[in-house]
């Protein structure tokens, strides 16, 4: 009995030591890699010792989940073969999710789907944030349909921007395929996207709807998985999402081909550019640089300088056309002259 | 004359004993209904594990290409989280319950704190999730290191390891409090050293099932913002960290960019349920081997 008790007394003496080990050792890490919000002072340390040294310390990124596959690839990639002490931290939390917590300064990098926004450019500069925005890649606005579904598969844009609008067909929003083409079924259609936390999202209600709302009937998700396989289980369905999602998923969804005036286009890597046949839904992705943070931390910098050497390397496996080499030069070019 | 009427009673009997019968294959088909579907579960999750699931996967670091991605970061981060988890909620569960069983006076006062302890168990854990990014990872700046994630779990659970314990130390038979008291031994000493010992098995299984509740936990953890990507492994409390319930919801919902996530979350859920497994066996023989010593 008393031998059974020792053994559980020991048992809690040794987890409260363990308790205090960590504590001693976490103090360590502190110096080290440390949070977000004393790294840089400690960085720019390490950072000082020479440019051609190996870096360290941490690089932290949110944003936009669209970007997010782009930017992992490149972190990967950058840990991997260029700077091994060096932690890139990628999130997704949404365009706007990220944007919040870049304009707040916990971030270096704000991947969006969209432009900046006027408020969050405001509250930057109420923070005293130095903000750069960059293209990474080109991204097409798919519109897709399911397999079963061989009405639709051509549409002209005008079709598409009318039909998501609400009021313009019927005041309850509840739209019939028969509504847009008479000779397409008589059934209604259910529209999905994705919700207002997207870049995409916004970009298509600002640039294809122009500004109007959308039909009540939408049913808007958080996630992209979700939106992917309520389209491959519904024949009535239609939905819009960045390429990328749908190119991973063309065995269960299919695209529309959209018709800007010269004939249908199916959405490519070869046709989505901005002055490309896909161009009117064609739209950039960008990040947004905190230049303070590329200023004080030598691996931000040298992660930025990576993203704008390698992004057409990795942006066709991930879903994006590539931008011009000119322009990635140029957003090259800017971050080689921060100092 | 006869007492009972055999023809009444010969009619109801089929219809009596078929109920019987019945009721039997109902509550059967109750029971089944949980299995069949944890063992469909567990088939699915085991088909797509086969291939996936060997010494590379667990030694690996995490990579966004399938071949090479393993969960050594995200098992470091799990056994951070619960190195903080674990002790935290002792100590402080162990605490609360001590105060309310040995010091405090019954009354209103008491009655209050052991209504909301139990209300707290039953709080959705994204709150806790939404608490911890306002106070650990903001307020305090832990950012989202393993500390800031292990305090909000250690909350979440908190007032599960309360409850145990306050059963276990109430379970301590009264005679031998009074034994000690009557050997001249204060308040604190029989505590020390009868409660305390007595109570001790029951309040590591509560622990243990808390730890095993924490460790499956992925609401807080979204809500505290822990990164998809994070490829270093922790070493130390104040590392960014990541853990394995974090790597099967992304790598489930990233399935649909790459087909090869689903086989990575599968073979992580896998490794999760072992480890749950484990931990709730051990649970089990500490219960087993020290109930009823008195």
């Amino acid at each position: 009995m008393m031998i059974k008790k020792t053994a559980l007394f020991s048992m809690l003496t040794a987890m409260v030591i363990a308790t205090a080990a960590c504590s001693s050792g976490g103090a360590e890490g502190t110096e080290q890699s440390g949070g977000n919000n004393n790294s840089s002072e400690n960085n720019s340390n390490s950072g000082n010792d020479g440019n051609g040294g190996e870096l360290s310390g941490s690089v932290v990124i949110d944003g936009s989940g669209t970007v997010y596959p782009l930017m992992s690839r490149i972190a990967e990639e950058f840990m991997v073969n260029e700077h091994e002490n060096v932690s890139v931290e990628v999130a997704r939390a949404g365009t706007s999710a990220g944007m919040q917590k870049y304009v707040a300064g916990e971030t270096d990098f704000a991947n969006a789907s969209r432009e900046i926004k006027e408020e969050e450019v405001a509250e930057l500069e109420a923070n005293g944030i130095e903000s750069k925005e960059f293209k990474v890649a080109l991204d097409g606005l798919t519109m897709v349909i399911n397999p079963e579904n061989d009405w639709a598969e051509e549409m002209t844009e005008e079709e598409i921007s009318t039909m998501f609008v609400t009021g313009n067909y019927k005041d309850d929003d509840v739209v019939l395929w028969s509504d847009i083409r008479s000779e397409w079924p008589e059934e209604e259609i259910n529209f999905y996207g994705p919700n207002e936390n997207h870049g995409t999202n916004e970009f298509f209600v600002k640039e294809i709807i122009e500004e109007q709302d959308l039909v009540e009937t939408i049913n808007l998700q958080q996630e992209y998985s979700t939106l992917v396989n309520l389209v491959a289980e519904d024949e009535n369905a239609i939905a819009f999402f960045g390429y990328g999602y749908y190119a991973n998923n063309d065995d269960k969804i299919k695209a529309v081909e959209v018709d800007f005036g010269n004939g249908p286009v199916a959405p490519s890597l070869d046709t989505i550019a901005e002055d490309g046949e896909y161009g009117p839904f064609t739209r950039p992705v960008f990040t947004n640089l905190s230049i303070d943070a590329a200023k004080e931390k030598p691996q931000v910098k040298a992660f930025a300088e990576y993203i704008f050497q390698v992004a057409n390397d990795f942006a066709g496996d991930t879903g994006f056309a590539p931008l011009p080499e000119e322009e990635l030069q140029e957003s090259l070019e800017f971050i080689q002259s921060i100092n | 004359m006869k007492y009972i009427d055999l023809d009444t009673v010969n009619k109801r009997m089929t219809t009596r004993i078929l109920i019987n019968k019945l009721v039997k294959y109902l509550f059967l088909a109750a029971t089944l209904f949980g299995l069949i579907v944890l063992a469909v579960l567990l088939y699915r999750v085991f088909a797509d594990t086969i291939g996936w699931l060997n010494l590379d996967f667990l030694t690996n670091r995490l990579s966004t290409i399938p071949e090479n991605a393993g969960i050594k970061g995200a098992i470091t981060g799990t056994l951070w989280l619960m190195l903080i988890v674990g002790p935290v909620t002792m100590i402080l569960g162990v605490g609360t319950a001590v105060y309310l069983e040995e010091y405090a006076k019954r009354g209103r006062l008491h009655s209050f704190i052991q209504t909301n302890i139990n209300n707290l168990a039953g709080v959705p854990s994204i709150v806790f999730g939404l608490l911890g990014l306002t106070v650990f990872v903001r307020v305090l700046g832990f950012g989202t290191s393993v500390i800031a994630g292990g305090l909000t779990m250690s909350l979440l659970v908190l007032p599960i390891v309360v409850v145990a314990a306050q059963e276990a130390i109430r379970s301590v038979p009264g005679f031998l409090r009074e034994a000690s008291f009557g050997m001249g031994a204060t308040k604190w000493q029989t505590i020390k050293n009868i409660v305390l010992p007595a109570a001790l098995p029951g309040i590591l299984t509560g622990t243990i099932l808390a730890l095993s509740r924490a460790i499956g936990e992925t609401a807080p953890l979204v809500a505290l913002g822990i990164p998809a990507l994070l490829i270093p492994i922790p070493s130390g409390i104040f590392d960014n960290f990541t853990a394995l319930p974090m790597q099967i919801y992304y790598w489930t919902l990233d399935s649909v960019l790459v087909d090869e996530y689903a086989n990575l979350a599968a073979a992580t859920i896998l490794v999760l349920l072992i480890i749950l497994f484990l931990m709730n066996s051990v649970a089990i023989i500490l219960r087993n081997k020290f109930q009823k010593r008195y």
